[in-house]
Order: C-alpha cells, then structure tokens, then sequence
C-alpha cells in the first residue's frame, strides 16, 4: 500500500473516533469515548507508518512542504492529545480537539497543497530539519490541546456561574489546571525546537543565529505570549478566565506562526 | 529612590513591557524593514518619512527597541535577584524547628500518635524519608523533635536559571550587535582574499554547482584552503550548512554568481545563400569583430543574463542568473550602421535584427562564458558562545521549573506520656496531586511501626 492509502486511512479513522467523541458528548457512555480513544491511536499508528513510507520514499524528512508539515502537525496534535487524555481523563475534550485535526488532515489533502516530494533546496538538506521543525510542532500540537481546554474551561466557568454543574465531572477548575499542565509541556518543547534549535540551525546554514526574519519575530511573539501566561500565573495568581485567554491568544498566534507568516508574509523561512 | 526600585522590582513592570514588546514586533513584521526611502514614499506616501524618522523601517536595531530589551533585562536581574537572596537563606539555613500549629495551617497534613517513644518515631520516619530520597535536617528543643526532609531543591532555582540563561543569551545579543563582524566576500576560482581583520587569507581552489536530475539545484560547494605568512595551513570543501571554522573565523558558502561585466560571447553567423559558410565570432562588450569578406564590423553593445521588456517595453534583466541571455549586437560598414537587435541564446528564431541590408546574414547566440564567483560569509561573533551557553542554561532552567518540582515535608514529634504524638505536613508548589500520594504513603508507612 502506498502511502497515500495510509493517508486516507488515517483521515478516515480520525473521523469515526471524532463521531464517536460527539456520540459521547450526547449519550454520556463511557463506551464511546472509549471507542473514540483506541479509533484515535489506531488512526495515529497508520498515521506514523505513513510518514515512514513517505521519509522512505523521498528520502528526506516529512516537513518540506506544506502537504507534509501539515500531515505532521495532525500527526503531533493527535500524539499530544492521546498523551493529554490518557493521564488527566479529558475525555470531553476529544470531540472538539479532532475537529482541528480533521480540519488539518483535511487541508493537507485538499488540492491546493501540492503533494510531490520536492527535492531539498541546500539550506534544508540537514538533520537540524528534523530536530527543528518535530519539536516545534509537537511543542505547538500541546499548545493546540491548551487552546481546546481553555476554550471549554471558559464554557465550564460561565455555566458553573449560572449555578449548573458540569457533566461528567470536569469541572472549571480541573479543565483550568488541565491547559496549565498542556503549556507547561509545550512551552519547554516550543522553546527548544523553535528558538533553541532554530537559532544553532540558522547559525549553521545562513551565519547568524537571528535574523529578525519574520518567522523568527512570530515565534518569539508566540514564546512571550506564553511567557505571560506562566508569569501571570505564578505571580499575579491569575488563573481561570483571564489564564484562559491568554492561552488562546498564544494558540492564535503559534497558528499566524505556522500559517500567516508564509502566505501574508515574505522572508527567509519561506520554503514551503 | 525606593519608588524607583519598587518599580523595577515589581513584575507588573515585567508583564507591561513583555505586552510592549509583542505589539511592537508585531508592527516590525507589518513594515517591511530595511527597503530604500523610495519604497516607503510609494508604499506609505506622507508617512514614509515619519515611520523613517521613528525607526520604524529598521525596528529590531531602532533605540528604542533595543532599549525596551534592556530594560525588560535589568528587570529580569532586579526581579530574580530580590527573591534569590530569600530562597537561598530559605535552602542554606532554613529554620527547621517548627510548631505543630503552623504545620497544621498547611494544606497537605497529616496528624496521628504512636505507641513508641519520640526517639523511636523519629528513626521510624526518618526512615521512610530517606528510601524516597529525601534529605532531612533536625533540630531538638522543649521535648519536641522537629523534621525537616527535602528533595529536589534544585527545583525552586529553575526559574532563576531560565532567567540567567535569558540574560547570557541578551549579553550574547548585545555582544554581536557591538562587535559581531559579519562580511560577505566574492571570490572568483584561484582567487585569494585577505581575511578582514585576521592575520591569514583564503582562497578559493574550486566552485561546483551540483544539481538534481529535474535540474534544480543540490549543493554548492566551495574548496577553501587557508593561507597563513603564505602558505596553506588548512584545507576544507564547504557547502551550505557545512562552513569552515578557523581561529574564531566562521567561513559560509552563502552564494554565488556570474560576473557579467564582461562575459565572453561566442556568435555564429551564417549565410542563407551558403549553407556552407559559418563564422565564428569571439566577442565581448564593446569590442569589435571583423568579417572581412563582407566589410562588416559587428559588435556587442550590450549583454543581458535573464532578458526580460519592462513595462515600458525596455529590454532589462529579471536576474542574474542566465536563463535567457541575450545580446544587442551591431553591424557597421565603414561610418554607416548597417542593423542592430537583440539575439537569443535560448530562442535563435526570436532574433530580429532592424535595418538589415544583408538580410542574407543571421546572427547566433551560442556560447556565453562568465567567470563564476563564490560568494564566501565571513563571520567572527564572539556572542555565539554567550548564546549556546544563555540557551543551555534556559533549557536546564526550564526542565528544572516545571519537572522537578521540589518538595518538602516539616514534622514535629512531641511527647505524650511515653508515647508520640506525630504532626507532618508537606509543601511542593507543582505536581501537587502526585505530591499527596506520597505523602500519604509515607505516613501510612510510618503509622504501621510499633
Ligand atoms: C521572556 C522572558 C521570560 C521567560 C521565558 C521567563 C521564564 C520563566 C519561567 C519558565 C518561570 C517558572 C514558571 C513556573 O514555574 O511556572 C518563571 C518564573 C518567574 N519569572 Fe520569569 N521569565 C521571563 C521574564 C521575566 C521577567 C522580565 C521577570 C521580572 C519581573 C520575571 C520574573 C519571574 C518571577 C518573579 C518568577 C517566579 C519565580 C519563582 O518564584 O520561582 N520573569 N519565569
């Protein structure tokens, strides 16, 4: 089978464990999440065995254009999610979260991404591609996780406000902590694969570690914002709403990073 | 005075300028940095100038933004060294006697008694402290003992180290801005340039393109060999993402090009009366070439790599790069100009010569041949190690921050008729629910002794 197959699979695998998710948004039975959970990894290992065939077959790293690197964000905000789900039980969250990964399968697919596998420009022909682009993506799949959480924390808090009590027992509170534990994974990873990396990267292939270039300045945009979410937090004991908020925004702005830079703005990332 | 330190100290200040400093590299990716005046006339009209005058147009070197970096600096090392002198007073000579009232103020406490006598309990607990690691300190007064048991004290310091390592890589920043030397050298084969402010030169011995089968291209490489007081010290290929390292020296291959100024053009001319006769023309712009039989001189006025018309419909170059070259070539008998026009390399059938008499003659673009230059980045930056360093730091900081959480457990043991009344209470500011597990099973393992 090709890898186009796997591809396809995958997609298809990653909308029947989102159906499910919904399925367990109504019906409240443990069954389907569950079901959604092992549709989920199922469709993460074909995923994997894709991107395999995919490294096999032109013989460099799955990120070098926008096709790859958008099979490779899905990839990373499954990975992510599964890891968030399996050790806080945020089960709730899947039905939203495979939203934005169908969303991403679905984008990646369409045809406007061109699918050859391009032969490497020189800048890109090294192994720091791939230590910096995974990282990056996979720090930014568990901002993407963050992103969900908050935005249902900030549904939980205004019902918990009107006096209702949250189903099957995630609570405001614990949605709250859930986003905090989802940035303090991603922004150590974020910070190593996009700036870290980044920088010996670019020292090595252009001979300077910062080039204000605008991918680089939307990264660091993206670090500060996060910066301010932990400070905030642990300083100024923000949590809840404003925490929340700050989140989303710093999701907001990993996603202009990602998107915006290459296809509003010009300049030396622009490979894919 | 202490108005102005209280400000700087505060990390309301912090978060001010951490907002400032988004917005305003935000506004640097919306303007274009570093374009001509002319640009920012016609992109912005009046406000050209005004954006000009406030540095907007070279925003990440302009004053001020490098002067919000330093301040958000010193507000780093004003907010981290307050609170360092406290936690370290706090690590290095803690207070270890404690009541038993403050520790039942804790949110994580335990109390329960046990039917053996303090000095027993004690070992009993400490015991089951140390197999979990934990580091404990003791103190003796007024009949009670009090515990102090810690682990992964590092772990407080993580935000400290993140903010260091902030600062080494700000230092870094400042160090290359300062006196980073950053070049960039063109060099033709056999050529040999000094090294800007060094002692040694470089030549470059050979320069390949590589290029994939579909014809784009895979690799340049540069064979550079160091000369020192005239002879070769060193030796090495570079290509992209592979530079030469040589006393602080870093060389990149960063391009390369054609030198067009005078390229050499080889041009055939053939006859359509005479299949048989073909010349060849050596020529380069400005000389003139002779063609005796036909009283003919013909020279190349001028050379384009990447001909393209404007919208002007005036012939210009889209590149540097020969992807279409052509040359605007004339013939000239005696004082007359007999034709002029432009010929193709790549698209012969194209070539359309005005005025020309001879129409029996037709001119060929077949060969150009231009040096091909290397262009060599020389950097000396002794801010990079200050960066490797500041990101180490930062990243050891940050594993420190949030995967390894220090905790802590206080206990007093106070005696009750022979027996001993245990009171525990334990501290850790992250991972608080894997935190309460342990603490739990430490005491449920201290409550089982006898
Ligand atoms: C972009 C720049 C900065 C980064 C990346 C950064 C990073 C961090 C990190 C990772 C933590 C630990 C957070 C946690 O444990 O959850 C922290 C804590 C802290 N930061 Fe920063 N920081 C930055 C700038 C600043 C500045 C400018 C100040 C100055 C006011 C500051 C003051 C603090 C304080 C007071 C703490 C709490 C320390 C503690 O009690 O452990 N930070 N910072």
């Amino acid at each position: 089978m090709s890898e186009a197959t796997f591809f396809l699979l995958t997609f298809i695998l990653y909308i029947l464990a989102a159906a499910f998710y919904f399925v367990f948004l109504f019906s409240k039975k443990e069954g389907s999440a569950k079901a959604g959970f092992m549709l989920a990894f199922l469709g993460l290992l074909l995923h994997t065995l894709a991107l395999i065939l995919r490294t096999v077959e032109s013989g460099h790293a799955p990120f070098t254009n926008m096709y790859e690197s958008l099979s490779f964000l899905a990839w990373s905000s499954i990975l992510a999610y599964l890891i968030i789900e399996w050790k806080y039980r945020v089960r709730r969250a899947g039905a939203y979260f495979l939203l934005i990964v169908i969303a991403l399968m679905a984008l990646a697919s369409s045809p406007l991404m061109p699918k050859e596998a391009a032969p490497l420009v020189p800048a890109l022909q090294s192994y720091w591609l791939w230590l910096h682009v995974s990282v990056t993506l996979l720090g930014e799949a568990f901002f993407a996780v963050a992103f969900i959480t908050s935005i249902m924390y900030l549904r939980a808090e205004a019902r918990e406000r009107k006096g209702r009590a949250t189903p099957t027992g995630l609570s405001a509170q614990r949605l709250d902590a859930i986003s905090y534990r989802a940035v303090s994974v991603g922004f150590p990873l974020f910070t190593l694969g996009a700036l870290v990396f980044g920088m010996v990267w670019a020292h090595k292939a252009w001979g300077s570690y910062w080039s204000w270039d605008p991918k680089e300045v939307w990264s660091l945009i993206t670090w500060f914002v996060f910066a301010l979410y932990l400070h905030t937090r642990i300083i100024m004991g923000w949590k809840g709403r404003r925490s929340a908020v700050i989140a989303v925004i710093g999701f907001l702005a990993a996603l202009f990073t990602y998107f915006g830079v290459n296809y509003l703005l010009s300049g030396l990332h622009s490979y894919v | 005075m202490r108005a102005v330190i209280k400000f700087l100290t505060s990390v309301r200040l912090a978060i001010v300028l951490l907002i400032l400093i988004i917005c305003s590299s935000i506004l640097g990716t919306l303007i274009p940095q570093g374009r001509s005046a002319e640009e920012y006339l016609v992109r912005y009209g009046q406000l050209g100038g005004l954006l000009q005058r406030l540095q907007f147009t070279r925003l990440y070197q302009s004053f001020w933004y490098v002067g919000l970096l330093v301040f958000f600096g010193l507000n780093i090392i004003i907010c981290t060294l307050t609170r360092l002198m406290p936690k370290i007073r706090r690590v290095f000579r803690p207070l270890v006697d404690a009541d038993s009232k403050n520790i039942q103020a804790l949110k994580i406490k335990e109390k329960f008694r046990l039917t053996i006598e303090p000095g027993a309990a004690k070992e009993a607990v400490k015991k089951e402290l140390v197999r979990r690691r934990y580091k404990i300190k003791e103190s003796t007064s007024e009949g009670r003992i009090s515990l102090l048991a810690r682990k992964r004290v590092l772990g407080w310091f993580g935000s400290d180290i993140v903010h260091l390592g902030l600062l080494v890589i700000l230092t870094g920043g400042v160090v290359t801005g300062l006196f980073g030397l950053k070049q960039s050298l063109s060099f033709t084969e056999n050529q040999t340039l000094p090294v800007p402010r060094a002692d040694f030169s470089i030549r470059l011995d050979k320069f390949t393109t590589e290029y994939y089968p579909n014809g784009s291209v895979r690799d340049w490489k540069s064979d550079l060999t160091v000369i020192e007081a005239g002879q070769s010290v060193h030796q090495k290929t570079i290509e992209v993402n592979h530079p030469l390292t040589y006393k602080g020296y870093v060389f990149y291959q960063s391009g390369y090009g054609w030198d067009w100024q005078s390229p050499a053009l080889e041009v055939w001319v053939k006859k359509s009366s005479d299949p048989a006769y073909l010349r060849k023309l050596s020529l380069k712009v400005g000389e003139k070439s002779v063609l005796e039989e036909e009283s003919l001189q013909v020279t190349v006025v001028r050379f384009l790599p990447d001909f393209v018309l404007d919208e002007n419909r005036q012939p210009g170059t889209r590149s540097l790069e020969p992807n279409n070259p052509a040359a605007f070539i004339e013939g000239w008998n005696g004082g007359e100009k007999v034709f002029s026009g432009w010929i193709f390399a790549k698209f012969p059938d194209f070539s359309r010569l005005h005025g020309a008499k001879e129409t029996e003659l037709s001119f060929e673009l077949k060969d150009i041949k231009a040096p091909q230059y290397s262009v060599i980045q020389i950097s000396k930056d002794l801010g990079v190690p200050l960066i490797w360093a500041g990101c180490s730091l930062l990243m050891a900081g940050l594993f420190l921050a949030f995967y390894w959480p220090t905790r802590e457990v206080r206990l007093v043991i106070e005696e009750s008729g022979g027996k001993s009344e245990v009171t525990a209470g334990g501290i850790s500011a992250k991972s608080q629910e894997a935190f309460m597990k342990e603490f739990s099973d430490i005491m449920s393992a201290a409550r089982k002794t006898r």
